[in-house]
């Protein structure tokens, strides 16, 4: 269990800078693309070598450093981070068949270099660590802040998430079978009945530590499941519920990760199923899109709603007259494969 | 009784398929760097790198893997698994359980398969078996359904010292009580991805490479995998332990993204982090495996480091003289052979060496020696000032 | 080519190559230093310079210590294409 206290977005909603969730933009051809800002804290010296993973986790990140923060740590999660330099970097390497080279895209298509940067621009020689796998790279960070805090409630880190849309991933995932067929907008988004879903990004990060004073946010539990039967993973959710509130508790909100790829539906219908009849259902895939770290968007629009407590039209499935929301439930999976279950509360 | 212990390990390299052909290899002192020849490529020939001489169709046939997308990472990875497993004696139901976790590290992914990556990133093409194995966490996905594994799986990617965050991330999983048993451990394949890179970086030794050597010119890449299954001492007795994992710790040296500082305070940090952790002066180290690429900024700085922080440095090598630089591979790799270092009580002759850097006046081991061993210390630093440092202790 | 019309096409080369955001052309002085004080380049950037080179003028450069030498200002890396160019 653990504390946020600040926290920060760059997406394809209006969400850095001045927060107003009520303005939703939609997919263009299939991609939902972040609103990049102009990176005024990021020195230009080493903006110009950054692809668009490093620029927009940076660009998140700094503002949390602002004030002489210095967390003990930087724990940060991407699928594909770098993917796109990387990609430059085999282009060169076709193209000059192997003969000289420029390093930078090498460099700079390397998944930790996100972290690496932030440490380079903050002088920060703590814990440094980048965690990768697919859809559950956000728990991984949520599970190490965890155990590090858990260790020193002093100690206070900064964590995250970053995937960007390039066009290698696009394709792969295109290819794949993953994007959807046809041309999406926000009021079909769930409606359609077909497979796919609608390409996301964004770079989210937070401040955290185990102090209670002045947190915006409480992350209660995190547990993670990798099997392809929703049997398995609706015993895994009754029993991650059941040994992880606490006694009195109830979940207020389900966030679901709800995506409109019509294979994953019986995921989601089990958690909405397991989460119980009087629980308020939202769902925010067709504000961030999808992408394996989607997730720490989810827990980042779970601290606007317990912060504000509102939950923007646009999001909710079901409604239900509820006295507050204290507790939220984030169930997503990603492919099927890989499930992920938070619960994040009032502090 | 709440030590974390090694079970089990596996390795594979180009100095030996199996835990007991690497350790025979190291006590001969051999070599496994000799000129590229397992893949097409414009250093086929003259670049000097260590390959395991086996080929990816002989691996899948050797491991039954013929699953499409399945990549040579995959491959090397699953056969240091599969030994790793059978060493450790875990049960089918123990591997199955939400209590045992799979954290492997690597940084070359799917990106093995430089060619068929280039053909599937474009817009026209229809798109390989290979489109969802390009990523980092394709590797232990397929080793998650293979083994049908059901706990915490994780992948990490902090450049080379990427299996050692695995091998502590899986350690503070056990030690939080969120598992019971931990298969960590790397991997990494040569690709034409990494050659070209370190390449352009102009840090590749177009000679076999000579750690802490005055005339080191830079580093031979290599491939391999390895894993240990750590396990809680109270919940294995009766089982073989081979060694115990006594102190760890991840630094950030904050300098440059490829290169480390002169003084060299991500590596010190890392060091010294992990003394505080084992609870052991740097005086209780009996040796070290040091991360020693054979590059004139690493080696030079690595040796700062451990000037700093050892009144009397104990004997050391870099085993990368040995097995090339594995990169994500490299300290699950060199994990194993500390774990061999303490069960055997035994040292290995530090090979490709003859003068020391004459700032620092270093000697690798030169001789294979048979000694009580306590403590050692194994450092791996990567791109990225991602710098951390393992420690292992006799059962 | 006339000296000064080289100096030209290699700010603008170097601008473009390394993408030097807030950097134009005619800011870059001959005589200014490319690396520490002045333009501030490091270690990467002296890699990518050789390439640049390498690509545009065909003069190969093995050595990144050798470079160095070489790629001190503007007016030294004209002086050295001139002399060494084979495109």
């Amino acid at each position: 269990m653990f504390y946020i206290h600040q926290h920060s977005c760059i997406s394809p909603q209006q969400t850095f800078n001045d927060v107003d969730l009520e303005k939703l933009h939609e997919p263009v051809d299939k991609k939902l693309q972040a609103i990049e800002p102009s990176y005024e804290h990021i020195p230009p010296g080493m903006l110009r070598r950054m692809g668009k993973a490093v620029r927009m986790g940076v660009g998140a990140a700094l503002p949390l450093l602002q004030d002489n923060t210095l967390p003990d740590g930087i724990i940060l999660g991407t699928a594909n981070g770098g993917k796109e330099d990387c990609v430059k970097f085999l282009n060169q390497i076709i193209e000059y068949n192997e003969g000289m080279l420029t390093p930078l895209n090498f460099v700079q298509g390397t998944p930790n270099a996100i972290a690496s940067q932030i440490g380079i621009l903050t002088k920060n020689h703590g814990y440094n660590i980048t965690h990768m796998h697919l859809g559950l790279a956000f728990e991984n960070v949520l599970t190490d802040a965890d155990m590090l805090i858990n260790d020193k409630p002093s100690n206070q880190y900064l964590i995250g998430a970053v995937d960007d849309i390039s066009n290698s991933n696009y394709y792969f995932e295109d290819k794949g079978g993953w994007y959807k067929k046809e041309s999406i907008n926000r009021l079909d988004f769930y409606d359609t009945g077909t497979t796919g879903s609608v390409a996301g990004e964004a770079a989210v990060m937070f401040i955290a530590n185990g102090i209670k004073k002045n947190a915006i946010a409480k992350v209660i539990a995190i547990d993670t499941l990798h099997n392809r039967d929703v049997s398995v993973m609706k015993e895994k959710l009754i029993g991650f519920i059941a040994n992880n509130l606490p006694a009195g508790e109830k979940i207020d909100v389900l966030l679901s990760g709800e995506n409109g790829d019509n294979r994953l539906q019986e995921y989601f219908n089990a958690a909405e199923y397991i989460a119980g009849e009087n629980v308020v259902v939202a769902r925010y895939k067709h504000m961030t899109g999808e992408y394996p770290t989607a997730t720490a968007m989810g827990l980042w629009l779970s601290c606007i709603i317990l912060r504000q407590q509102v939950i923007p039209a646009h999001m909710v499935k079901k409604q239900l007259p509820v006295s507050g929301y204290k507790n939220i439930l984030i169930y997503n999976t990603y492919k099927g494969n890989q499930h992920s279950f938070i619960v994040a509360s009032l502090p | 009784m709440n030590r974390i212990v090694v079970t089990g390990i596996g390795v594979i390299s180009a100095i030996g398929n199996t835990v007991a052909e690497n350790r025979a290899s190291l006590i001969e002192g051999r070599c496994g760097i000799s000129k590229l020849e397992m893949f097409p490529s414009k250093f086929s020939g003259s670049l000097p790198v260590a390959e395991v001489k086996i080929s990816t169709a002989a691996l899948k046939e050797k491991l039954n893997a013929h699953d499409p997308g399945v990549t040579r990472t995959t491959l090397l990875a699953l056969h240091a698994l599969q030994e790793a497993l059978t060493c450790s004696h875990l049960t089918t139901e123990q591997i199955s359980s939400f209590d045992t976790a799979l954290i492997g590290g690597n940084t070359v992914g799917g990106m093995c398969l430089t060619d068929e990556m280039y053909e599937d990133a474009k817009k026209e093409t229809a798109g390989s078996e290979y489109i969802a194995s390009y990523d980092y966490g394709s590797v232990n996905i397929y080793l998650q359904q293979r083994y049908k594994m059901n706990g915490i799986i994780n992948t990490i990617n902090t450049a080379c010292s990427s299996s050692a965050n695995a091998i502590m991330y899986g350690a503070r999983l056990i030690e939080s009580g969120r598992v019971k048993r931990a298969i960590v451990g790397g991997v990494d394949s040569l690709a034409k991805f990494t050659i070209n890179g370190f390449n352009a970086l102009h840090i590749l030794s177009a000679e076999t490479c000579t750690p802490f050597d005055e005339n080191r010119k830079g580093l031979n890449l290599g491939e391999g995998a390895a894993f240990l299954v750590l396990e809680k001492e109270s919940d294995c007795i009766g089982k073989k332990n081979y060694a115990t994992l006594s102190g760890y710790s991840n630094a950030n040296d904050a300098y440059h993204a490829s290169s480390l500082s002169d003084e060299g305070n991500g590596p010190y940090k890392a060091m010294n982090d992990a003394l505080v952790k084992a609870e052991l002066t740097a005086s209780e180290i009996d040796f070290i495996n040091a991360h020693g690429t054979g590059t004139e900024n690493n080696d030079r700085v690595e040796g700062t480091a451990i000037l700093r922080l050892f009144g009397k440095v104990p004997a050391f090598t870099s085993t990368k003289a040995n097995t090339g630089h594995t990169l994500g591979a490299a300290a699950a790799i060199e994990a194993v052979y500390a774990v061999l270092n303490l069960y055997h009580q035994e040292l290995y002759p530090g090979i490709n060496f003859k003068d020391s850097i004459s700032t620092l006046g270093l000697t690798p081991l030169q001789s294979y020696k048979k000694m009580e061993i306590h403590n050692i210390m194994s450092n791996s630093f990567g791109f990225g000032g991602n710098c951390s440092s393992l420690i292992f202790s006799k059962a | 080519m006339e000296n000064a019309a080289l100096k030209q096409q290699l700010k603008q080369q170097i601008v473009e190559f390394l993408n030097l955001l807030t950097v134009k052309p005619e800011d870059i002085k001959d005589d200014e230093p490319l690396f520490g004080e002045g333009l501030g380049l490091d270690s990467i950037d002296s890699i990518e310079l050789i390439v640049l080179l390498n690509r545009e003028y065909g003069i190969v450069i093995e050595d990144p210590k050798e470079g160095r030498k070489i790629l001190v200002n503007v007016n030294t890396m004209a002086d050295y294409i001139e002399k060494h160019r084979t495109k």
